[in-house]
C-alpha cells in the first residue's frame, strides 16, 4: 500500500520540483547503529501519507537575496503537493539590519505563500539574530529564547538558544526532556554539535553539555545550521544530526570531506530539508534551490529502554 | 567549557603543588563556581585578588544599570508575546529614548569601569592569542563589512547602528567575560567590545581595541 502510494507521490513530486532525467544514486549512508537505522542507499520518496506529520527545516536564510527567494519558491512549490505543517528555523533568521522592513523583505515576503497557507514557523536564534525576534508573532517563540512544543501527538520539538547556553537553559532542557514521553524528540538550535564545516565545524564545548542529555532522554534527531551548507552526519551514538545552514547563504566547497562525519553533504547551492514522520520512521529529502533532491533517506527513531 | 574547568583545576593543582602548606587559597574566577558546578558555568581565571576587585566594580555598575533599565521598562506598555515587527520597533524606540534620557551624561567607563577595563582586555587577549584565536577573530568578523565598520566609532548611549550586523560572540569569549542577565549582551563592532542593551538597542558602554591584530 505504502509502496504504491510512494510511486504516485514521487512522480507528482518530481513534476512539481522540476527534476528532469535520472538522478545519480544516493551514496551509502553511515553504518547503521542498533538504535538508529538510516536507509539512504537510494532515493527514498516522501510517502506523503494522510495523517502523517510533515515538516521542513530551514536555516541561515534571512538575507533578502534573490537566491533566498528562489529557494523559498521551491518550498512553496513543494507545499502544493506535500502539505508540511511547520518549518523549524535553525537560526540566523535575519542578517544585517532587523528593522520592520527587514522582517518583511527577509521573511514575510519570500515565505508569504507558506504563511498564507497556514504553515507555522518555529524559530531558534542564531548568532546574528537579535533577541527581540522572540517576540515576533510569526516566529512562534512565545517570547522565550528556548521553548518546546508538540505539533503532533507523540512528536515533541525543543528549540534552544545555543548562543547563550546558560545553566538555567540546560536545567530547563533536562527537565523538559525528562518530562516528555513522546516517541519522537527532535531538538533544534543554531550551532551544530557535529559538522564538517571548514569555517565553523563541530561545537565541541556545546556537545559536551548537550549530547549526554540527548542520549539519556531518547532524542532521535538534532537539527542545526550555522555552517552554510547541507550535511547529514553519520549517526552519532545513535542520534541523527542534520546541518541545514544554506537557506539563504552558501559557503561553497566548505564541507571538509576528510572529517569522517559526512553521510551526505551538499555545498554547491542552497537547500532545505523536508521530512515526514510515520510511526517509528522519519523520511527526509533535502531539496536544492534548483529543485534537485540532493539527499534522501529514512531513519528509525531511537528506542531507549527505561 | 568543561575543558576550561578541567584546565583550571589542573593549573590550580600544579600551582599549589609548588607551594607550602601556608600558601594562599586559589584566586577566584570571574564568577563563583564550585568544582561540582555544571560545565555550562562560565568561569575563567585564576584572577588575582586585585583583578577580582576590579571586576566587582563592573558588577556593581551593571546592577545599577539594570535597576534603571527595569524601572524604565515598567513605565512603558508591556510588549505582547506575539508582536508585529512594527510593535517591536516602537517598543524598542520608546525604551531607547527613555534610557538615553536617563543616561544623558553617560560616558565610556561608566559600566566597563576604568579598573575593570584592563582585566577584560587581558582576559580577551588570553582567548584571542590562544590556539583558536585566529578562528575566533574570523568568526567575529564573519558578517562584517570592513568599509562600514571602519567609519563607525561606537558611542555610549547611542542606538546600535541599524546598518551593522550583529556579530558572533563565540562561546569562548562568553565564558571569559562576566556573566550578564538577559537584558544585556556582549557584541563586537570592529575591534570594540560592546555592551548592548538588548531591549532598547542602545550601546550601554564599550571598550576599544580588545581584538588584537
Amino acid at each position: 500500500m505504502r509502496k504504491r502510494h510512494s510511486l504516485f507521490v514521487l512522480s507528482l513530486f518530481l513534476v512539481f520540483v522540476g527534476i528532469a532525467g535520472p538522478r545519480p544514486a544516493i551514496r551509502p549512508g553511515a553504518t547503521p547503529l542498533a538504535a538508529l537505522q538510516v536507509v539512504a542507499e537510494r532515493l527514498v520518496p516522501l510517502p506523503n501519507q494522510a495523517g502523517s506529520f510533515k515538516f521542513a527545516v530551514l536555516g541561515d536564510f534571512g538575507t533578502g537575496s534573490k537566491e533566498q527567494y528562489e529557494l523559498a519558491g521551491r518550498m512553496a512549490t513543494l507545499l502544493k503537493e506535500f502539505k508540511y505543517e511547520i518549518v523549524a528555523l535553525v537560526g540566523d533568521n535575519l542578517y544585517g539590519s532587523q528593522r520592520p522592513q527587514d522582517f518583511k523583505k527577509k521573511f514575510e515576503i519570500p515565505y508569504k505563500p507558506l504563511l498564507d497557507a497556514g504553515v507555522k514557523f518555529y524559530a531558534s536564534l542564531g548568532n546574528h539574530d537579535a533577541r527581540e525576534q522572540r517576540l515576533y508573532k510569526q516566529f512562534n517563540m512565545d517570547g522565550k529564547l528556548y521553548y518546546s512544543f508538540t505539533p503532533k501527538s507523540n512528536v515533541r520539538f525543543f528549540a534552544l538558544d545555543s548562543g547563550y547556553p546558560v545553566p538555567e537553559q540546560i536545567k530547563w532542557l533536562e527537565k523538559e526532556l525528562a518530562a516528555s514521553s513522546d516517541d519522537w524528540k527532535i531538538v533544534f538550535f543554531h550551532h551544530p554539535l557535529y559538522s564538517s564545516g571548514d569555517k565553523h565545524g563541530s561545537d565541541i564545548h556545546l556537545r559536551e553539555v548537550l549530547e549526554p542529555l540527548f542520549l539519556k532522554h531518547n532524542v532521535s534527531v538534532v537539527l542545526n545550521g550555522h555552517d552554510h551548507f547541507y550535511e547529514r552526519i553519520k549517526p552519532q551514538k545513535g542520534i541523527a544530526y542534520f546541518v541545514t545552514g544554506s537557506g539563504g547563504k552558501l559557503r561553497s566547497g566548505n564541507i571538509d570531506r576528510k572529517s569522517g562525519l559526512t553521510a551526505k553533504g551538499f555545498d554547491t547551492d542552497l537547500a532545505f530539508l523536508a521530512a515526514e514522520i510515520i510511526d517509528d520512521d522519519m523520511y527526509f529529502n533535502a531539496v536544492s534551490r534548483l529543485g534537485k533532491i540532493v539527499d534522501s533517506g529514512m531513519l528509525t527513531r531511537r528506542k531507549v529502554m527505561p | 567549557m568543561r575543558g576550561v574547568m578541567v584546565g583550571l583545576l589542573v593549573a590550580s593543582i600544579l600551582t599549589l603543588g609548588g607551594c607550602n602548606s601556608g600558601a594562599p587559597p586559589p584566586s577566584p574566577a570571574t564568577s563563583a563556581s564550585p568544582e561540582s558546578a555544571p560545565a555550562t558555568e562560565r568561569v575563567v581565571g585564576p584572577l588575582t585578588e586585585a583583578e577580582a576587585k576590579a571586576l566587582a566594580t563592573m558588577n556593581d555598575r551593571l546592577k545599577e544599570y539594570l535597576e534603571m533599565h527595569n524601572r524604565i521598562e515598567q513605565s512603558v506598555p508591556k510588549l505582547q508575546k506575539e508582536a508585529t515587527p512594527e510593535q517591536i520597533d516602537q517598543h524598542q524606540r520608546a525604551l531607547q529614548k527613555l534610557v538615553q534620557k536617563a543616561r544623558a551624561t553617560a560616558k565610556p567607563g561608566d559600566i566597563f569601569t576604568l579598573e575593570a577595563r584592563p582585566v577584560i582586555k587581558r582576559l580577551l587577549a588570553t582567548v584571542f592569542e590562544g590556539p583558536d584565536g585566529k578562528q575566533l577573530r574570523a568568526s567575529i568578523r564573519d558578517e562584517e563589512d570592513p568599509a562600514t565598520t571602519a567609519k563607525l566609532k561606537p558611542t555610549v548611549n547611542s542606538r546600535y547602528p541599524d546598518t551593522v550586523p550583529l556579530s558572533t560572540v563565540p562561546p569562548q569569549v562568553l565564558q571569559t567575560l562576566p556573566k550578564l542577565t538577559e537584558e544585556l549582551e556582549y557584541r563586537f563592532i570592529g575591534d570594540s567590545l560592546i555592551l548592548l542593551d538588548v531591549e532598547a538597542h542602545v550601546i550601554a558602554d564599550f571598550i576599544d581595541d580588545v581584538i588584537p591584530q
